[in-house]
């Protein structure tokens, strides 16, 4: 080997040092493990892509603490059980093509998706709707089929200029929103370019789906945050690096069990009880989840307005799980055998083999199926399947009852997937329908939620927490309970000064 | 020459359109439907049914089959039923990537393979051939999924060296190439052993020591180019195989290639979008393989005019 060709090797490695990317610029990276799909709020129906669009648009009603609407940019007035006025704040933003958000924008957002030739998945939501009408630049009128005490809750839809509404412009790619975010560019599919308007700072959203590549990014300081979405055991080894920031707080979220209803052994109330009694749900979060979740006993959180803390729990007790599977008829020489499907994400695949183990030992024998998200969601859908497992991420309404678990809902038309029919949960909702109050509602809700526990046509697992990890180049970042990014209207980089010596450690 | 490529060109068409039909019928056969994913649950069935007439859903699976084999007569894949791109502009944005990481993989392959299978058939049973195959089989033993964040560890982490992951300059193609070459440098260097020991027993090997040639002549000049038939079948499928997209190792390092892109579409059921992966990738295998036997007929006549030894 020649000289030339030698000194070449032994500079790859410089040339390769001189390549690498570095950050030299002042734009905040966050780690994403799903690039958003559509940043048209008409259409966008994936997690990340409603995360997004919250940055992007400003819609009218937001949610507190205990998800009760409040106003976002419109503050409104029930002038009758079916006639509401909702009067935008005079300070509503302004559109990143710098007009300003009046009536109009509203009416042509609303109307857009309630026109069915439109075919927009959040048609149905706001189906009450009957008409809507300018009253002034900055007040709407709403007017609805039926009452519902509920409606403002429902106005989450994210508005769009209405000029650029008619001239059919290409939302999806090229977002136009008064949110506090602007879009800057898509260069690639995985790598999204906003600003935040207050400050001009860019935000890089990255695309990285293996969960131990994020981390490594994140500690390399090629990413300065991320949230959710990695293993209990990336978030111990990050709490482990003394560089790295970990936050954590409660989540909304909601993991169960689904039954199915129809099958002959799910379907009898004293399986799933067992079933219910037969799981150490604490333990597995303590052991497995390393904390980052806390127990459900129904779909709502105990602090949200409509959700029912006075449930009790059903306690961990293998005696009383095997002694029902006995009354039933099942004995270790003719033990219950169960399908229990779950989606190929390793780490539910990892939960799935917890509770499959918990249940061998009160004598039900469970096999594991996994598959591809396609496969798993059109078998629960269609009814193929035992048990199953699945979170809801995001809700904020209880109206969800009705579409979970009304006799009406079973799918295509809800998600009834457990073929659950109730007599006294439809009347209850049917209930909740004609209910004039809210306090009203809430009450109907917690007779509904008690129901379900009695019937549990869900088993209860856990709502997850909410985690972020962050490197030293950023602070200020608050995490919200659904998982929404709305913190990043906060976050800052900070000063040199402030990170050089945690950036050293973090390099090496 | 010329029947034989016409044989080999007519031979590949059919291929891929079987394969095209083929995948075609079975991405419409498991379950999972692009209207769940797009509109979600809550839609209105209504809803769903015009959103499944406006994509052509609704219609007879053969007329869709047909429709597609048409526009790919005209070189009209469609369009994605998720971003409404065309299929072609998606291709078009992820093949440089996969063309990219290919060729890397595949020099890394071939500056490991090699040498490595040269030495170990070379010093039969001694400590080169010992440890040669042993870093064969370590090399076919480690999963890349596994060896991926290893070396992100190692070389982004530990050394600072490249970044961890995306397709940003040079020096990010730089570990996926490792990765992917890795299993495929086994692989061919145990082929590249074999081939050569048999073909070093030869009596004109043993003649070609004999006139006095350096050792060095000896087997790039005489066993080498008779290694090299077997060498080149396993390489065209290796090529092959490249080209169809490294799923695993562009998730571990976010290579936007084709692989990836196949994944992501089958996973929304965008049927398009998978037919146009699967398009190219028939089109890939095809046309390496069908490169693998002209190159034979150019390296060994007595293929080109289809004589036998």
């Amino acid at each position: 080997m020649g000289w030339r060709r030698l000194s070449l090797l032994l500079f790859l490695p410089l040339f390769i040092h001189a390549c690498s990317t570095s950050h030299v610029d002042d734009s905040i990276r966050m780690g994403l493990a799903s690039s958003p799909m559509n940043l048209d709020p008409r259409y966008a129906t994936d997690a990340t892509s409603e995360r997004i669009n919250r940055l992007l648009y400003q819609r009218l009603v937001a949610f507190d603490e205990q998800s009760m609407p409040v106003p976002d940019i419109a503050d409104w007035r029930r002038l009758s059980p079916r006639h509401y006025r909702f009067r935008l704040n005079p300070e509503a933003g302004r559109f990143s093509h710098q007009r300003k958000l009046d009536a109009d924008d509203v009416i042509a957002t609303y109307r857009y998706v309630l026109d069915a030739k439109n075919a927009s998945p959040k048609r149905s939501g706001l189906a009450l709707i009957e008409s809507l009408t300018k009253v002034d630049e900055l007040t709407i009128d709403f007017k609805l089929s039926r009452a519902d005490p509920l409606f403002p809750a429902y106005l989450t839809l994210d508005i769009l200029p209405a000029d650029l509404i008619a001239d059919d412009h290409d939302f999806a790619h090229q977002p136009v929103g008064s949110g506090p975010f602007s879009f800057h560019s898509w260069p690639v599919s995985g790598k999204l370019l906003l600003v935040r308007r207050s400050d001009k700072r860019l935000f890089e959203f990255v695309e990285v789906k293996n969960p131990t590549v994020r981390v490594l990014k994140l500690l390399r300081g090629e990413i300065d945050m991320l949230q959710n979405d990695i293993s209990p055991e990336l978030i111990g080894y990050l709490e482990s690096q003394s560089a790295i920031e970990i936050a954590q707080r409660h989540g909304s979220n909601f993991t169960y069990i689904g039954f199915n209803l129809r099958d002959p052994h799910t379907g009898d109330p004293r399986v799933r009880l067992a079933i219910a009694h037969a799981l150490d749900r604490q333990a597995i979060i303590e052991h497995v989840m390393h904390g980052a979740a806390r127990q459900a006993e129904a779909l709502l959180p105990p602090e949200h307005w409509a959700g029912a803390p006075s449930l009790m729990a059903y306690e961990y007790d293998p005696e009383k799980a095997a002694r029902l599977l006995n009354d039933v008829g099942y004995t270790t020489a003719d033990p219950l055998r169960l399908v229990y499907k779950t989606s190929s994400d390793p780490y539910r695949i990892r939960l799935a083999t917890v509770i499959q183990s918990q249940l061998k030992a009160v004598g039900i024998e469970v096999e594991l199926r996994s598959y591809d998200w396609g496969t798993f969601f059109g078998d629960i859908k269609g009814g193929n399947f035992q048990l199953y497992s699945l979170s809801w991420v995001g809700i904020r309404t209880p109206d969800i009852f009705r579409y979970v678990f009304g006799s009406d809902s079973l799918p295509p038309t809800g998600a009834n997937r457990g073929r659950y029919v109730s007599h006294a949960v439809d009347r209850l909702l049917r209930q909740v329908e004609s209910a004039d109050t809210l306090e009203r509602q809430a009450d109907l809700y917690h007779r509904i939620q008690k129901q379900l526990h009695q019937d549990l046509p869900y088993l209860p697992l856990w709502y997850e927490a909410q985690v972020s990890a962050s490197n030293p180049r950023v602070s200020g970042y608050r995490l919200m309970t659904d998982g929404n990014y709305d913190g990043l209207e906060q976050v800052r980089l900070r000063q040199p000064e402030e990170t050089s010596d945690a950036q050293i450690a973090v390099a090496h | 020459m010329g029947a034989f490529l016409i044989s080999r060109l007519l031979s590949a068409l059919i291929v891929i359109i079987g394969v095209v039909c083929l995948v075609f019928m079975l991405i419409h056969l498991v379950p999972g439907d692009p209207v769940d994913v797009m509109l979600g649950e809550s839609a209105i069935p209504a809803d769903r049914e015009a959103l499944r007439s406006s994509l052509g859903l609704d219609r007879p699976i053969t007329v869709q089959l047909t429709d597609f084999l048409k526009g790919v007569a005209v070189l009209d894949l469609g369009d994605s039923l998720h971003t409404r791109q065309p299929v072609s502009e998606l291709l078009a944005s992820h093949i440089p990537a996969t063309l990219e990481l290919a060729l890397a993989a595949l020099i890394v392959t071939l500056l490991t393979a090699i040498p490595l299978g040269i030495l170990a058939a070379v010093n039969r049973g001694g400590m080169g051939d010992w440890g040669a195959m042993g870093f064969s089989m370590l090399g076919l033993s480690i999963p890349n999924f596994w060896l991926g964040p290893l070396l992100i560890l190692c070389f982004s982490l530990w050394l600072g060296w490249t970044p961890v992951s995306g397709r940003e300059d040079f020096s990010s193609l730089i570990l996926p190439a490792v990765t992917l070459g890795t299993g495929f440098a086994a692989i061919l260097a145990r082929m590249v052993r074999s081939s050569l020991l048999e073909v070093l027993g030869e009596d004109y090997v043993r003649t070609a020591r004999a006139k006095g040639l350096d050792e060095t002549r000896v087997i790039w000049r005489h066993a080498m180019r008779n290694a090299w038939l077997p060498v080149i079948t396993l390489l065209g499928l290796q090529l092959g195989a490249l080209l169809g997209g490294a799923v695993v190792t562009e998730v571990v390092f976010d290579w936007p290639g084709i692989g990836s892109l196949m994944i992501e579409s089958i996973q929304k059921r965008d049927y398009p979008v998978v037919q146009g992966c699967v398009l190219f990738i028939s089109l890939a295998y095809v046309l390496v393989n069908t490169l693998t036997d002209i190159l034979y007929g150019l390296i060994d006549p007595r293929i080109r005019s289809g004589g036998t030894a």
